[in-house]
């Protein structure tokens, strides 16, 4: 081989080679360009951010909870004092610990966002029914975060909220009375209660959030994304980019967006303690985290009243709700997806959103008429 | 091919204002928190709607002066505010140009005029500025008076039997739902006042004559910058400095302590002072002398008392007097040698 | 039948070369255009749209167009397109087939035996069963264990009767209960009853002609609340959710027991007079010495429900 006559190539960089010894072995150029190069039909949009924001407030709730762990302590006679030597003593401990709370207020803000965009896009009908199925008990595992969380600081409000929250489920007819002792782990809350919250919010929930979160990832690439609901097949086609960067881009954007917000909440908004739980709530009005807010007035309505009527508020019409949404993609077959020419759909959502929100507010007014 | 899209004044309006606002949110909000980190804007209770405002800026950048003047309302405290809207001006500049070239060149099909953004953005400011204190007094009043017909219709007498939580409920759904259809009947008037004014500068311009996917092309790269690591590397340093002052700025324990936990309060020790301790040492040895000299007499007298009897406690006394005049000199020494 | 690599493309009058390649259209996951190429006369590769193909067979791929129509398609430009290497298209492969002939992978003997397959799946199956199945009563029941403790039925001195000066008022007596949980530090919790003297009339009320007997969960007798002795204790637990309620004097009702939390109502005897209680209030086994000595069963019930539940 005479070396003189071919052309002088460069030679691999060491950070080249490197990659090149890889690539070898695991196949990493086909992997990224799998990963990567998945097209959006119709372009990226700043509506589908939600998902990825969703999973970056799920990492942020893990890396913020873990080091929480490493000063809180879940017992009864020390988890108050834990949390306040977490706020009070621990540089940044309150800005940490606010951050964790906020950021389970941003995590609820975003699964309504999601699911609202998913619906409304019709992203739920064929071939995508599983998806959203594996979402239900995603949105599921959010609630039960925020359930679960909210008493760790076994001050009155966490105390009470639970207490009631639990009173609550105790209601449902035969299975009551064993999921309400499950939880508190006894007749009445105490010990035995903060040490199952504990280990549910801590070790099952994100177990069970990180498997399903996988799946629903898995079978959302297997199915492809959905893409706009209108549009003629040549502007879709013209607007078309990549996964990477352009929607990763605007996902990361949604992302500090997010993260900025919930900076500036603990910031601004610290988390204060009330006093210790005590078994009497005394002057105290317990009420549960504000995303639980419109089903705490609902039972307060008259028709809600007594004990089959509070299992028929709290229990049966959200249970009947959810299972609604979970027939959604089997009873809704109609392959149109554009909202505007769905009117059912779009007026039952404008109707969900403005109940939930019209409730809400009204409990935070009711405070004022509580004696 | 997909022709030119017909867009009514009101989607026109929508679409550039609702897009400029959200693409200059970010900026102005990075201006916001640093003036608001800085101590210039105190809010209170008024963070909604003065968020609101910024993120309306294009429309509201006088208007939301204008609105205190004309009605009173208090926004909130602070030199931050008139600057952070001053700030917002080539900003929302930037971005309604960035998002009109786009609709003109997407869904118009026409050659955007040059400096669109400037144009529409004194165009934007000054209707904004007539109609949004009007929108204001319009919408603060019709939810007065929504209010005060549904309180009044609930205190009649056949619904004073109304539980106290239907009651509320009702009450705000009631007007809740008359000030919403105020609000967005007057939001559509303002937009399609805005489309209007877009409408104004169509009117001139040239159709764009490049196929679908060229025009896509050329509003997509509108956002990519020329100089890259110009932008890059003044994006990454702003940002670096910001979280740098943050860190400054963040106190290390929490600025709302509980009861249970307030820091002990700070005692602070009293600087020293050269003086005092001079004054004082030289008073001490005064004090030592005055005592030796009266000791010393007592001792004399007695000696002349009992001269038989008292030798052995003479000595015991001179002894002990002796001792009393070691003392003042090593204290005489201290002042001098301690700073 | 798809169009296969390879195949031979026929115009209407005369050959032009072979599927060179395949396009697919990401969108509808079918083939939209077929690339030819290879032909005689070496002209570029043109993309031929599947609405002007005519037949598909192994072999050949018919085109309805002639060679002169052939000839006006646009030439194919490679910058246009990338392989499925390089994108993720969901679905790709079992959607496209496009290749000629099969890839096939020996198959091993012994995994040819139907019965020898069937053998091992079944018995892998009740061996995965086996190994989680001896857990799950264990657990069962180590989950379980502070769900139903046994209640304690000791007798507490709450206080003298002394103390009750008048017939058919409530008197609030505070007393401490030493509480173990399990592991915890043993604590003492504040407690109270509400006591009254109660007269025959509203004695009636209570018991209704009845001795009140009180039973454990098993059915086994713990003590009996003789109908005829005067003295009442009411746990100091309302039973709509459990707040502490007080005895007070109402505007129109009289003198009454009266919860805070919720505003429910009840009489001297216990009985709801107004607001959201579900039951009257739970009295509790009292014991009353020669001495006026107060001594009771502290129990809790469930708070909420119409039937009187024991709980602690």
């Amino acid at each position: 081989m005479d070396t003189t006559t071919q052309p002088t190539t460069t030679q691999p960089s060491a950070i080249e080679k490197v990659f090149a010894f890889v690539d070898e072995r695991v196949g990493l150029k086909t992997l990224q360009a799998k990963m990567l190069n998945e097209p959006v039909p119709g372009g990226s949009r700043w509506a589908y951010v939600f998902g990825s924001v969703l999973l970056f407030i799920f990492i942020m709730q893990a890396v913020t909870g873990i080091l929480l762990m490493f000063y809180y302590v879940p017992t009864a006679d020390h988890a108050y004092a834990s949390t306040q030597y977490i706020i009070h003593t621990v540089d940044y401990g309150w800005f940490l610990l606010s951050y964790h709370f906020w950021g389970s207020t941003a995590m609820v803000v975003c699964v309504f966002a999601h699911m609202s965009q998913v619906f409304l896009w019709g992203a739920y009908k064929k071939p995508r029914e599983l998806i959203w199925l594996v979402g239900l008990a995603l949105f599921g595992i959010v609630m039960g975060f925020g359930f679960t969380g909210y008493l760790l600081p076994w001050d009155q409000r966490a105390y009470w909220a639970t207490t009631v929250g639990v009173e609550i489920m105790d209601k449902t007819p035969l299975l009551g009375d064993f999921m309400a002792r499950f939880l508190k782990g006894g007749a009445t809350p105490g010990q035995m209660t903060l040490s199952r919250f504990f280990v549910i919010h801590v070790m099952v929930l994100p177990a069970a959030l990180m498997g399903l979160a996988g799946l629903h990832l898995f079978l959302f690439r297997k199915a492809g994304p959905a893409g706009p609901f209108r549009g003629s097949v040549e502007e879709i086609k013209a607007k078309t980019d990549y996964f990477f960067p352009r929607q990763i881009w605007k996902d990361i954007v949604g992302m500090v967006a997010v993260f900025l917000c919930i900076c500036s909440l603990a910031f601004w908004e610290p988390i204060v303690l009330l006093e210790e739980a005590t078994p009497d709530p005394g002057d105290y009005h317990p009420e549960p985290e504000w995303y639980f807010l419109f089903l705490f007035q609902l039972l307060r309505l008259k028709v809600f009243a007594g004990e089959f009527g509070q299992f028929l508020g709290a229990i049966a019409l959200p249970g009947a709700f959810m299972a609604l949404l979970a027939a959604l993609p089997f009873i809704d077959r109609d392959p149109e997806r554009n909202i505007f020419k769905r009117p059912i759909a779009l007026i039952s959502w404008i109707v969900v959103m403005a109940s939930i929100l019209i409730f809400t507010v009204a409990a935070i007014i009711n405070r004022e008429f509580l004696e | 091919m997909t022709g030119r899209e017909t867009m009514s004044s009101f989607k026109l309006g929508l679409s550039i204002l609702w897009a400029a606002c959200w693409t200059a949110l970010p900026i102005k909000m990075a201006f916001a928190m640093l003036f608001m980190a800085m101590g210039t804007i105190h809010l209170e209770t008024k963070l909604g709607i003065t968020f609101l405002m910024l993120l309306m800026s294009p429309v509201s950048v006088f208007a939301f002066f204008l609105i205190t003047l004309v009605t009173g309302f208090h926004f909130g405290e602070g030199a931050g505010l008139p600057l952070l809207f001053l700030v917002s001006i080539p900003i929302d500049m930037w971005s309604l140009g960035l998002v009109a070239r786009t609709v003109f060149l997407e869904r118009l099909r026409l050659e955007p005029p040059d400096s669109l953004g400037v144009g529409l953005w004194v165009r934007f400011a000054l209707a904004g500025a007539l109609y949004l204190p009007l929108l204001w007094v319009i919408e603060s009043g019709a939810t007065d008076l929504a209010r005060s017909i549904t309180k009044s219709i609930l205190d009649l007498d056949m619904l004073k039997a109304l539980p106290v939580a239907e009651r509320i409920g009702l009450e705000f759904t009631a007007w809740g739902s008359v000030s919403l259809l105020v609000l967005l009947a007057l939001t559509y008037i303002g937009l399609t006042i805005l489309g209007k004014l877009v409408e104004g500068k169509t009117a001139g311009a040239q159709p764009a004559s490049d196929t679908y996917q060229a025009l896509i092309w050329r509003w997509d790269m509108f956002r990519v910058p020329t100089d890259q690591s110009l932008m890059l590397t003044a994006f990454t340093g702003a940002g670096a400095v910001m979280s740098v002052l943050f860190w400054m700025v963040l106190p290390v324990s929490t600025p709302h302590p509980h009861e249970c936990c307030k820091p002990a309060a700070v005692t602070v020790a009293p600087p020293f002072d050269p003086q005092k301790s001079l004054t004082k040492g030289e008073k001490a040895f005064k004090d030592a002398e005055v005592k030796i000299a009266a000791l010393e007499q007592k001792t004399a007298e007695e000696e002349k008392e009992k001269p038989k009897g008292g030798k052995d406690k003479a000595g015991v006394k001179d002894g002990a007097a002796k001792g009393d005049s070691k003392t003042p000199p090593p204290a005489a020494v201290k002042p001098a040698g301690s700073k | 039948m798809q169009p296969k690599l390879k195949s031979k493309v026929r115009c209407t009058d005369g050959e032009v070369g072979e599927v060179s390649r395949v396009i697919m259209d990401p969108l509808s996951h079918d083939i939209s255009h077929i690339v030819v190429g290879g032909g005689s006369g070496a002209g570029p590769e043109r993309q031929v749209p599947m609405g002007q193909v005519q037949g598909v067979t192994e072999d050949v791929v018919s085109l309805r167009l002639s060679l002169a129509e052939y000839a006006t398609l646009p030439a194919f430009n490679r910058d246009e397109y990338v392989t499925t290497h390089e994108v993720e298209i969901a679905h790709l492969e079992e959607r496209i087939h496009v290749t000629p002939g099969e890839v096939l992978v020996p198959f091993p003997e012994l995994e040819r035996s139907v019965k020898r397959r069937t053998f091992f799946a079944n018995f892998t199956h009740a061996i995965g069963f086996l190994i989680g199945f001896p857990l799950a009563f264990p657990v069962l029941r180590y989950l379980m264990k502070p769900m139903y403790s046994p209640f304690d039925n000791e007798w507490l001195k709450i206080g003298n009767s002394g103390k009750i000066k008048q017939d058919d008022v409530g008197v609030q007596f505070k007393y401490k209960r030493k509480v173990k949980e399990a592991y915890m530090p043993e604590q003492e919790i504040d407690k109270n009853v509400w006591v009254l003297k109660a007269t025959p009339k509203v004695l009636e009320t209570i018991y209704q002609g009845k001795d009140m007997e009180f039973r454990d969960s098993f059915g086994k007798h713990i003590w009996t609340n003789k109908k005829d002795v005067p003295y009442i204790a009411f746990s100091g637990k309302c039973p709509h959710l459990g707040c502490g309620f007080k005895w007070r004097t109402h505007k129109t009702l009289g003198q009454v027991f009266l919860c805070p939390c919720h505003l429910s109502i009840y009489d001297a005897a216990g009985k709801v007079l107004d607001g959201p209680a579900p039951r009257p209030l739970d009295p509790l086994p009292i014991k009353v010495t020669a001495t006026g000595d107060i001594t009771i069963i502290d129990m809790e019930f469930k708070a909420g429900t119409k039937a009187q539940v024991r709980i602690v």
